[in-house]
């Protein structure tokens, strides 16, 4: 690596030191996908994602597992699309989403390794509606992963990232309302434990006009492990009648938890709307108080606020199953933070 | 559980050692089947009675007991409290995010019930659904989060439709008429009233005497300056609503 590197704009995340690190090098097998014969899937040896920085060229650095997946113009199914990312290592997953398609699409990582680097690219094309889930539950020590999404024209997203996974590093999102009228709501709920470090930058850039970008970030932090939230609105000039708003907040734990909550604004338009909310805070003891002045535990209590806190992040999730999945590895946590 | 006994009861709050006594000295007892009101001006210590009587950990006893049945509780947490059948609705009920009312009230249920006998889902959707009606309240609220965006008349109402739910034997209702109009104060003093009965009692904290026109007190006292300085049947109450609280006693009204 060069000693200047060219780096995204992801502040308190330290990718300098991270790019240090040698990614996992041994070709893996690629993830799986679960999707009906419509959906065309490939693994060819190279495709062509973003690489406009020393971290993406880190990412796409060879060897590499890489998978293809292009969904078909007017495809329409709720059946969820399910990628299963490699059991022992990261990748390359680029996605073609064509024209008016109405996709539900869910990925789940749960890789082991050391260093992991995953790059997913979501390229959706004009007029259509996606619903993604991402859930990373990655055992690896270390994972720095990026995900972009390009939108264009009349294009609605609605991606929630839960995070619960057990590796420190970096969890970049990147969604770019190229159309004009495209609409992305992003939600991101994260469970930090043990002595993780992560760090997310969940960016949302307004291009078209009357695009609509929506951030929500949740964190909940136990024991040592420290969480950095950052959301990045930035509508540019000429995009007119946009709206950019986020809100980021962690919930700490213990004592030794660290969180941060970095909302970043840029606007370079006039006739826009924009607003953000952000909050580090520990579990409020009046609320605690009145959930108990009703009968019910500390430790419920203190679970209710926490689920209560994480679901502005989580709410969107519609697949129960997964759901339940994801309250059970909080109780899990919590029990264990308890101890 | 019939009898809760407030002995001497001097506190202090826990985060101002310093600062002299808010109450001073309080003797009170009431049994299931009562209703007393608790009266007097604003600042004298009616909701550090309540919140001490619960169990709020803002609070220090210094001196004296509370009792219920002749038992101490000093050294049981709020929650243990509410299980043996306490129950304050609270002048400032906190709000609570990402938690549903009707999740929460059912949970609140629940912890009162062995863990093999928790409430069946379709009876409490029936009980809910029939409390919530009798208080008027629209459905949503069941599945609105806990208090959050609530206006100051729906927080008080829904104090009221935990009482009613949870069915305790002691409540404290402090200010459940604050912030409500005529209408709802008729149908939250119906709530109320619907749950007299050998097995209830109950303390209304109020500055006003209009709410005792509704739910007529067996017992006034009055607070002041953290003590109880008079106590009566309810025409103690008409008498101070000509009167006001300034001709009783010395002490420190500052409503
Ligand atoms: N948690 C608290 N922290 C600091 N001061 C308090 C607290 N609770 C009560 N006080 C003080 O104690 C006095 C009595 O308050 P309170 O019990 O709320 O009176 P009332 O309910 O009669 O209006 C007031 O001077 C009030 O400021
Ligand atoms: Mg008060």
């Amino acid at each position: 690596m060069p000693e200047t590197l060219t780096l995204p704009n992801a502040p308190k995340i330290p990718l300098r030191r991270y790019l240090k690190q040698t990614k996992d090098d041994a070709l893996v097998a690629p993830a799986t996908v679960d999707a009906p014969s419509t959906v065309v899937v490939d693994h060819p040896d190279s495709v062509v994602m973003p690489a406009t920085n020393d971290f993406e060229k880190w990412l796409n650095a060879k060897p590499q597992s890489v998978t293809t997946i292009n969904i078909p113009a007017g495809f329409s199914d709720q059946t969820p699309i399910k990628l299963t990312g490699p059991v022992d290592g990261g990748g390359l997953v680029h996605i073609t989403i064509g024209e008016n398609a109405n996709v539900v699409f869910q990925e789940r990582w749960t890789s082991t390794g050391s260093m992991l680097g995953i790059a997913v690219a979501i390229d959706i094309a004009a007029g259509a509606t996606v619903n993604w889930l991402a859930y990373d539950a990655f055992k690896a020590d270390t994972v720095l992963l990026q995900r972009t999404v390009n939108m264009a024209a009349n294009t609605t997203l609605n991606l929630t990232v839960a995070g619960f996974s057990q590796n420190s590093g970096a969890s970049l999102l990147t969604t770019n309302l190229n159309g004009d009228g495209a609409e992305a709501t992003i939600n991101v709920g994260v469970l930090a434990a043990g002595k993780q470090h992560l760090g997310y930058a969940t960016a949302v850039t307004n291009f078209g006009r009357k695009t609509v970008g929506h951030i929500n970030q949740r964190g909940v932090i136990t024991d040592k492990a420290h969480l950095v939230f950052n959301g990045i609105g930035h509508i540019v000039e000429g995009a007119r009648g946009s709206d950019a708003q986020q809100e980021n907040r962690v919930l700490m734990l213990s004592e030794h938890a660290r969180g941060d909550a970095n909302p970043i604004l840029l606007i370079d338009e006039n006739d826009v709307t924009a607003g953000h909310a952000a909050s580090a805070s520990r579990v409020d003891q009046r609320q605690l108080y009145y959930l108990m002045s009703r009968g019910v535990s500390a430790v419920v209590a203190k679970r209710m606020v926490i689920r209560g806190f994480l679901e502005a992040g989580l709410g969107e999730i519609r697949d129960a199953d997964l759901k339940q999945e994801l309250f059970d590895a909080i109780d899990e946590t919590l029990v264990n933070a308890d101890a | 559980m019939t009898k809760l006994e407030i002995k001497d009861l001097h506190v202090k709050v826990k985060a101002e050692p310093e600062h002299p006594e808010i109450l001073r000295g309080i003797n009170l007892t009431i049994n299931t089947g009562e209703i007393h009101a608790l009266m007097g001006p604003n600042g004298n210590g009616k909701s550090t009675l309540a919140e001490t009587i619960m169990g709020n950990p803002a609070y220090l006893v210094t001196q004296g007991d509370i009792l219920i049945d002749g038992e101490s509780i000093l050294d049981k947490a709020v929650d243990e409290r509410a299980r043996l059948g306490l129950f304050l609705g609270m002048q400032y009920p906190a709000e609570i995010n990402g938690v549903t009312n009707a999740e929460f009230i059912r949970a609140a249920i629940n912890a009162r019930r062995p863990k093999d006998d928790q409430i069946p889902i379709m009876q409490f959707i029936k009980q809910l659904d029939a409390t919530m009606d009798q208080l008027k309240m629209p459905e949503d609220m069941a599945d609105r989060y806990l208090n959050q965006g609530f206006s100051g008349g729906e927080k008080k109402r829904n104090e009221i439709l935990q009482l009613m739910m949870i069915k305790p034997h002691f409540a404290m209702l402090d200010e459940i008429d604050s912030g409500l109009d005529i209408d709802a104060l008729r149908i939250v003093a119906e709530g109320v009233n619907s749950m007299r009965g050998k097995e209830f009692g109950t303390m209304i904290i109020t500055h006003y005497q209009r709410l005792l026109n509704y739910i007529v007190p067996d017992f006034v006292h009055i607070l002041k300056d953290g003590e109880i300085i008079e106590t009566g049947g309810a025409e103690l109450a008409k008498e101070l609503e000509k009167t006001g609280y300034e001709h009783l006693k010395v002490g420190d009204a500052n409503a």
